[in-house]
């Protein structure tokens, strides 16, 4: 199967434009991620901070353009993977070992289809 | 009386015919629905006065011809292979299939319904439903809520397992701890229920004892699981008590005032079985510990013996150790009382930070019962006002307020029962 690995974690650790030491930490780890994962990767970005996010919301009919996330809360998406899993269990084993700074989370999202 | 006998075929025999349809068709609601037409079939072809010799292969075999008939179905309409099942779905092979045989695999089962990526409640519900065969109508009772919405709860539960991809498998090496603890806290949760309202007459009764069947059937199928002989013996030594829980009233009878001679004696020789057979290097494991604590009171044969609080208290102290949370401590605190007086039990109370225990019954309950002790009567009135806000079930509010209204003395203004 495959899935989303979604990245959640508290952006502000990562400084203002996300280039402080932090982040060349984990994206080290990231790169080392990757090179475990192999074959299993199918794909995946780290993104820049909700600052530089832009969202366009349909409602009744009317679209509009906001700064700003989707949603604010304490943690933001940072990043995904997609991967290919034989099932939950393999991919809940792969998302344990998805790279955090402290503390986060990762949102495991099987793809809609076959 | 001939409908009853068919009921306890299906009741009975339905978790092994599920669970081996489910490892057979690899999907929840396709075994479910397939055993609940063998059951139709069976209501309408089975002589009115007797059940076949072998009522349960019967249904089996039943049932697995009318999963693949579904399957083919899906197939000739839907123009898709299935994925998790191909190749398999002919009539031969259905006949060909021993259904003499049910191969148990109700672990597996247990393993699914049980899964972490399931909310709690709903894993202990697919799990009384599938493999306790439990009617949605009781289940809906013992949780105290509408059968429509257990009802919604399933099918959200059993299409979360079927999205999600969840494996139909007995978990591997390297998930076992998870997904068994995830078992376990299923079971913790589905008995906690039951055994919430000490009625012990009601739907929560019958409830109990399938979990505690649940809990037996676990321990047969893992029985060198510490954690699992644990659980097993903590239920069937609470289960064992359920007759001394209650007085004439109806009102909550706290363990040391139970009478053991009222205590079911055979459950209490099971529950020691399952405790005795976990080698002794896993005693200190919370769960172990947990049955300790039962093992020791459901070892007290008369209320002449005098309760055995020093035990209590010294097992409170290890499990405090590896388990340090709000129940273990309060727990802790009630035994303390006795063996070192309400003086030290009072102390300690007071050095815990109660801010964020504000909503948490036992907390007001160990703090009413500490002030009452102390001669504090206007806080403790205080404290149980709180505490029977707080409470729900009537055997635990009756025996409170009479506590209550006995320290008001007079009983100027005494707290009615209310509707409980």
């Amino acid at each position: 199967m495959k899935y989303a690995l979604f990245i959640y974690e508290d952006e502000s650790l990562y400084g203002p434009g996300k280039n402080g030491p932090a982040i060349q930490q984990i994206v080290a780890k990231h790169m080392a991620f990757n090179r475990e994962l192999g074959a299993a990767r199918l794909g995946g970005a780290g993104l820049t901070g909700t600052s530089s996010a832009t969202t366009v919301r349909t409602a009744r009919g009317q679209q509009a353009v906001h700064d700003g996330p989707f949603a604010e809360a304490k943690e933001q998406l940072g990043g995904f993977y997609l991967i290919e899993a034989p099932d939950l269990d393999a991919a809940i084993s792969i998302a344990k070992k998805v790279p955090v700074l402290q503390d986060g989370s990762i949102e495991i999202r099987p793809l809609l289809g076959p | 009386m001939i409908s009853s006998a068919r009921d306890r075929v299906f009741r009975e025999a339905g978790g092994r015919i599920i669970a081996a349809l489910v490892s057979r068709f690899r999907e929840l609601a396709l075994a479910e629905d397939s055993f609940s037409e063998a059951c139709a079939r069976a209501l309408e072809v089975w002589p009115a006065t007797e059940v076949p010799r072998d009522p349960a292969a019967w249904l089996y075999k039943v049932a697995l011809r009318a999963g693949f008939d579904a399957l083919r179905r899906r197939q000739t309409h839907a123009r898709f292979a299935l994925r998790s099942h191909e190749g398999a779905t002919t009539d031969d092979d259905t006949e060909a299939f021993d259904a003499l045989v049910i191969p148990d695999e109700r672990l597996r089962l247990i393993f699914i319904c049980c899964h972490p990526a399931v909310g709690i409640e709903s894993r202990a519900a697919l799990a009384l439903r599938l493999v306790c065969g439990l009617p949605t109508r009781e289940i809906a009772r013992a949780f105290l809520i509408p059968e429509t919405t257990l009802e919604q709860r399933l099918v959200r539960a059993k299409r979360k397992i079927a999205e999600a991809g969840v494996p139909f498998e007995v978990p591997a090496v390297i998930d076992w701890p998870d997904r068994l603890d995830a078992v376990l806290s299923t079971l913790e949760v589905a008995y906690t229920k039951s055994h919430e309202d000490a009625a012990g007459t009601g739907p929560h009764a019958a409830y109990a004892l399938e979990v505690l069947e649940l809990s037996r059937t676990l321990a047969q199928l893992l029985p060198t699981e510490p954690e699992v002989l644990a659980l097993a013996a903590l239920i069937h030594f609470a289960e064992s008590r359920r007759p001394a829980r209650l007085d004439g009233n109806g009102e909550m009878i706290p363990i040391a005032d139970q009478d053991p001679l009222r205590w079911h004696r055979p459950l209490i020789g099971e529950a020691a079985a399952f405790l005795a057979r976990v080698p002794k290097r896993e005693q200190d494991q919370p769960r172990v510990m947990q049955a300790r604590l039962q093992a020791i009171w459901c070892a007290r044969r008369s209320l002449q013996e005098p309760p055995p609080w020093p035990e209590v208290l010294a097992v409170y102290d290890s499990l405090l150790k590896t388990r340090d949370d709000a129940v273990v401590r309060l727990n802790r605190l009630v035994a303390l009382a006795e063996v070192s007086g309400i003086a030290a039990a009072t102390a300690e109370f007071e050095a815990v930070d109660g801010r964020a225990l504000g909503d948490f019954a036992p907390h007001h309950a160990v703090r009413a019962d500490l002030l009452r002790r102390a001669g504090r009567v206007e806080e403790a009135q205080k404290a149980y006002g709180a505490v029977i806000a707080l409470v729900s079930t009537s055997a635990e509010r009756r025996w409170l307020i009479r506590r209550a209204n006995e320290l008001s003395g007079a009983a100027r203004s005494p707290i009615s029962p209310g509707p409980a």
